[in-house]
C-alpha cells in the first residue's frame, strides 16, 4: 500500500486473476494491521429463489457452515474459533457472501475453510430442520419491531410479482416447504467457480498467497448457469396506502416507490440529490433538518433512491417513526420535501456542499481491509473499474443544478407513492385514541 | 500456558498523553495508513451523575451540544461537518458523554475549534430546547417500542435500588418531559469543563504541530471547580428478585442480571473470560447446548461490560417455538453450575483467550475504533488499563472462573426478567389503491 495521499482514500494495487476453472480472484496487500480479510461472493441469492421456495439461498447460505464432506458443523467452529478468527455466511438478493476474518498467521486455515465451505457443504438434514425452525422463529421475533413490519409491507405493495417482493428469508410456508434436496440442488447449480469472486484484503504478499488459492480451489469443475429470468419491476402509476395496527409508542412509516438500480447513468446526480433531500452529515439535509431539527417530529428520519441500488432496481424511500398524533403532520412534511426537490431547483449552495460532502467523505469506505474488501467485489460486479477509487470525485464534481432537477422529475414521484404506517393507527388510517391520548 | 501473540500494548504504542494546565487530557496518536483524523471528546459525566427526578440529564445535554454557541449557530456544525465532507456524532453511557469528528487529515483541526467552544458556550435557547425535548422523547419512545429495551430497562431498575445504574441513559419519561432549560444548564455548568474532559486524537497528523493547535483552542478555557463525586454504593443484593413485563410479543424473552465488580477489578477479567466461553460463536457451551442440542432458543448471550462501578453480568435469550422460558432458565443455571463442579476445560479456556485477543486486534483497524478505546479507558480507568489487558485476560485460570461464578453468579445475587405476552393477538392490516 502506498502512502497517504490528502483527501482521497490512499491508493492500492489490485492483483487480479482469473484461475482455470474461471474463478476470479481480486488481492490487495494491506500490512498496516496483522489481520486478513477474506470474501467470497457467489453471484446469487434471493432473486433467484423459486415463488414457491422463498428464502432457499439465505438458508443455503446459512448452513453452508453446519457441516462439509471433511468437517462436522462443531469441528469447522473450533478450527476457527481455536485460533479467535471468525468465518460466517449469509446471503442477500444479490449475493451470498462467506467471510473470514484472521489474524494474519492463520491465513492458510482461514483460506482453508473458505474453499471447504464453497466446495463441499452437505448440508445434513438434522441441521436442515434446526434451521427452519430457527428461520420461523427469527420471523416470529422480527414481527415485534414496526420498522421491519412496515419494510415487508412497503416491499410487498412497491415490488408486485417481481422477486423483491420477498423478504430476503422467505415466508413461513415457504421455508416450510424447502428440503434438503433443493438445498443441494441449489448448490449445485450456483456454487461453481465461475461465479464466484474471491477478494482477499490484509497483511499478505501477493506471491506467496497465490500459489496457495490456486491449490485450495484446483479441483472446482466449472459449469455453466441457467440464471431464472424474470420481469423487470414497474414503477407504480397510482398512490397505494396501506395502514398496519400495531400496539406501539410511535408510527413507523416508510413513503416511497420503486427506484433505480446501481449501473444508472443517473447513479451519480442521484446521489447529490440524496444528499440535498435526506442524507448528508448531521441533520442537514432537508428532510432531517425540516422534520427533526425544525419540527421536533422524529428521532429517525432520512430519505435515500441511492442506498438500495442493486442489479435489480431498488427502492426509492423516505422514513420517519413519529408520535401518533404527529402522523399526518409527518406524511405532510416528507411529501412537501419530495415535491419541493421535484419542482424547484436545488440552490448552487446546496450542490456545492453536498459535493464537498460526498467527495470529502469517500475516503471513509476505504479504512479497513473489510471495507476495501467489499469495494473490490462491488466494482467487478457493477463494472465500475478498479480506478473508480480516483474516478468517483470526478463523476460527482460533474453533476450541475440541472442533473438533479431532471433526475429529480424522472426518477422520484409525490403523487404516485407507496405508503405503509405501522403503530397504534386502525385499517383506515385513523389514530387508535386510546394509544394517542395524553 | 497461554500462547497470546501480540501483546496488547500493540495498542497503545505511541500513544502521547499529554495534561495541559487546565487539566485537559490530551492523547494522541498518530497512524498514517489513511488520510484521516479522527477527533474525540470525552466529558467523565453520565447517567451514573443524575439525581433522583432528573434523570436523562446527561443524554439531554448531549442534543443540546449540537444545538449552537454564539459562535457556531444552530445547524452550523452539522453544516460544517458537511461541507467538509467529515461525520459527526455523539454517545451518552452510564459513565460518560463522547463527541466525535471524522474528518480527512487536510481539514481535520475545525473539530477542535467546535470542541473548545461548545464545552463552556453552548447557548441554551428556549426555543431550541423545547424543540429538542421532543426530538429526544422520540428517541425514548422508539427504545419503548423495543422488546429487549424495555424488558433491561426493567431488569436493570430491580438490580440496582440505589445506584443510578438503575436509571435508563435517556431517561425516565416523566423527568425528560418535566425538564427546563435552566436545570440543564446548571448541569452543564457543574460537569463541562477541561478538567473533567479528556480529548483524543488519532490519524495522519504530527503530534507536535497538533499539541500547538490543541494548546490554543483550549488553553484558554480556566479549570472549573472538580466535579461532585458520586458516593451511591449498591448495598449487597440478599436474594433473588423476579419480574414481569407483559407486551405484545408472541416471543417469549429471558434476561438475568448478576451484580458482578467494576473494571479492573480481579474478577472481571475472569468474568470477561467466562462470558466468551458460555456463548460467543458456535463452539461455546450455551450455543450448543440451547441452540444445537435442546434448540429453545434462537439466540442465547452472556456479556460482562466495563463499568466505572460494580455492573451487572447479563446473560439473555430468546424463547423459540413452543419451548417454556423455565426450561431455558433452569438450562443456563445447570450450565453455570457445571462450570463450578467441574470447571472450564484447559481447552475451553485457551480458545476463549484467543478469541479475545484476536477481537482486540482485529476491532481496532479504524482510527475511530482506536479513539474509542482510548477515550472510554481513560474515561473509566486509566490507559494502563489496555497495557496489561491481554496479560490480565492470559493469566486467567479455571480456578479464576470457578471463584468468580461462585462469587457472583449465584441466585442470591441476580435479578430475573421475563418478557411474555399480555394476551393481545396479531396486528391487523387494511390497505387501499387509488389513482
Amino acid at each position: 500500500m502506498k502512502p497517504a495521499e490528502l483527501g482521497v482514500p490512499r491508493a492500492f494495487d489490485v492483483h487480479s486473476h482469473v484461475l482455470d476453472n474461471g474463478l476470479k480472484v481480486l488481492l490487495v496487500e494491506n500490512p498496516s494491521v496483522p489481520t486478513v480479510s477474506l470474501n467470497a461472493s457467489v453471484l446469487t441469492g434471493a432473486r433467484h429463489d423459486p415463488e414457491a421456495k422463498a428464502g432457499l439461498a439465505l438458508m443455503a447460505s446459512r448452513l453452508l457452515d453446519e457441516g462439509t464432506e471433511n468437517r462436522t458443523s462443531l469441528e469447522i467452529a473450533e478450527a476457527i474459533e481455536s485460533v479467535g478468527g471468525a468465518i460466517e455466511s449469509d446471503g442477500s438478493f444479490e449475493r451470498i457472501i462467506v467471510s473470514a476474518g484472521v489474524l494474519n498467521k492463520d491465513t492458510d486455515l482461514g483460506l482453508e475453510l473458505l474453499a471447504e465451505l464453497l466446495m463441499r457443504p452437505i448440508f445434513p438434514q438434522e441441521f436442515v430442520d434446526k434451521e427452519k425452525e430457527r428461520t420461523l422463529a427469527e420471523i416470529a421475533s422480527a414481527k415485534d419491531r414496526p420498522q421491519v413490519v412496515a419494510g415487508w409491507a412497503f416491499n410487498e405493495l412497491v415490488y408486485q410479482d417481481h422477486p423483491l417482493h420477498r423478504p430476503a428469508h422467505g415466508y413461513p410456508d415457504t421455508v416450510e416447504r424447502i428440503t434438503r434436496a433443493d438445498l443441494l440442488d441449489f448448490h449445485r447449480r450456483y456454487f461453481v467457480p465461475n461465479n464466484v469472486i474471491l477478494s482477499i484484503v490484509g497483511d499478505f504478499q501477493v506471491p506467496v498467497l497465490l500459489p496457495k488459492i490456486e491449490r485450495a480451489f484446483a479441483g472446482w469443475p466449472n459449469q455453466a448457469i441457467a440464471f431464472p429470468t424474470y420481469p423487470k419491476p414497474v414503477r407504480q402509476t397510482n398512490k397505494r396506502e396501506k395502514y398496519i395496527n400495531m400496539p406501539a409508542q410511535q408510527v413507523n412509516m416508510y413513503l416511497g416507490h420503486l427506484g433505480v438500480t446501481r449501473t444508472n447513468p443517473d447513479y451519480y446526480a442521484l446521489q447529490v440529490l440524496d444528499t440535498i433531500l435526506g442524507g448528508g452529515a448531521g441533520f442537514t439535509a432537508r428532510i432531517p433538518q425540516r422534520l427533526r431539527d425544525d419540527l421536533g417530529l422524529a428521532y429517525t428520519t432520512f430519505a435515500s433512491i441511492t442506498m438500495t441500488a442493486g442489479l435489480d432496481p431498488g427502492r426509492f424511500i423516505s422514513f420517519i417513526g413519529t408520535s401518533p398524533e404527529n402522523m399526518k403532520l409527518a406524511i405532510e412534511g416528507l411529501v412537501n420535501e419530495i415535491r419541493r426537490i421535484i419542482e424547484e431547483p436545488v440552490t448552487i449552495e446546496e450542490l456545492r456542499d453536498a459535493k464537498d460532502y460526498l467527495t470529502g467523505s469517500f475516503v471513509f469506505a476505504f479504512e479497513s481491509s473489510a471495507q476495501i474488501s467489499r469495494f473490490l467485489v462491488h466494482a467487478e460486479i457493477y463494472g465500475l473499474g478498479f480506478d473508480y477509487v480516483q474516478k468517483y470525485p470526478d463523476y460527482i464534481h460533474a453533476i450541475t443544478v440541472k442533473d438533479v432537477s431532471r433526475a429529480a422529475k424522472l426518477y422520484l414521484d409525490s403523487e404516485n407513492y407507496t405508503l405503509v404506517v405501522v403503530g397504534p393507527v386502525a385499517g383506515n388510517g385513523n389514530v387508535s385514541t386510546q394509544e394517542s391520548a395524553k | 500456558m497461554s500462547s497470546l501473540v501480540i501483546p496488547s500494548a500493540f495498542a497503545t504504542e505511541d500513544v502521547r498523553r499529554t495534561v495541559l494546565d487546565n487539566g485537559l487530557v490530551v492523547l494522541t496518536r498518530e497512524v498514517h495508513t489513511s488520510p484521516i483524523v479522527t477527533a474525540m471528546i470525552w466529558y467523565r459525566v453520565g447517567s451514573r451523575n443524575e439525581e433522583l427526578g432528573h434523570t436523562g440529564k446527561s443524554h439531554f445535554l448531549e442534543h443540546m451540544l449540537f444545538k449552537g454557541t454564539d459562535r457556531f449557530k444552530k445547524g452550523q456544525i452539522d453544516l460544517i461537518t458537511h461541507r467538509n465532507g467529515g461525520g459527526n456524532n455523539a454517545f451518552t453511557s452510564h459513565d460518560f458523554t463522547a463527541y466525535y469528528f471524522n474528518f480527512a487529515s487536510d481539514r481535520w483541526d475545525v473539530a477542535l475549534e467546535i470542541e473548545a467552544d461548545r464545552m463552556v458556550n453552548c447557548a441554551f435557547e428556549l426555543d431550541e430546547f423545547e424543540a429538542e425535548k421532543k426530538v429526544v422523547i422520540e428517541e425514548l419512545k422508539t427504545g419503548l417500542d423495543s422488546p429487549w429495551g424495555l424488558l433491561l430497562q426493567d431488569v436493570e431498575a430491580a438490580a440496582f435500588k440505589i445506584h443510578p445504574y438503575r436509571n435508563p441513559i435517556v431517561g425516565w419519561l416523566q423527568d425528560v418531559e418535566r425538564a427546563t432549560v435552566e436545570q440543564q444548564q446548571a448541569y452543564y455548568r457543574k460537569y463541562y469543563q477541561p478538567n473533567n474532559a479528556i480529548l483524543v486524537i488519532v490519524g495522519d497528523f504530527d503530534t507536535g504541530q497538533v499539541l500547538n493547535s490543541v494548546a490554543h483552542a483550549f488553553r484558554p478555557i480556566p479549570a472549573g471547580p472538580a466535579p461532585p463525586p458520586m458516593l451511591l454504593r449498591e448495598p449487597e443484593q440478599l436474594g433473588e428478585r423476579r419480574l414481569v413485563v407483559r407486551w405484545r410479543s408472541k416471543v417469549p424473552r429471558l434476561a438475568i442480571a448478576y451484580h458482578a465488580p467494576e473494571i479492573g477489578h480481579a474478577a472481571s477479567y475472569a468474568l470477561q473470560v467466562l462470558a466468551v466461553i458460555l456463548t460467543e460463536g458456535k463452539a461455546s457451551r450455551l450455543y450448543q447446548r440451547m441452540v444445537e442440542q435442546e434448540q429453545s432458543v434462537t439466540f442465547v448471550s452472556a456479556e460482562y461490560g466495563e463499568a466505572k462501578d460494580p455492573t451487572l453480568f447479563h446473560i439473555r435469550a430468546e424463547a423459540r417455538g413452543t419451548h417454556s422460558i423455565e426450561g431455558i432458565e433452569s438450562s443456563i443455571y445447570d450450565e453455570l453450575e457445571r462450570i463450578v463442579s467441574n470447571n472450564v476445560t484447559p481447552h475451553e479456556l485457551e480458545r476463549a483467550k484467543h478469541q479475545i485477543e484476536a477481537h482486540f486486534i482485529l476491532s481496532r483497524e479504524r482510527t475511530l475504533d482506536q479513539a474509542l478505546l482510548f477515550g472510554q479507558i481513560e474515561t473509566l480507568y486509566g490507559l494502563d488499563y489496555i497495557d496489561s489487558y491481554l496479560q490480565r485476560i492470559g493469566a486467567v485460570t479455571s480456578e479464576d472462573i470457578e471463584h468468580a461464578c461462585t462469587r457472583y453468579l449465584h441466585e442470591n445475587n441476580r435479578t430475573v426478567g421475563r418478557l411474555l405476552n399480555d394476551g393481545s393477538g396479531q396486528e391487523s392490516e387494511e390497505e387501499g389503491e387509488t389513482g
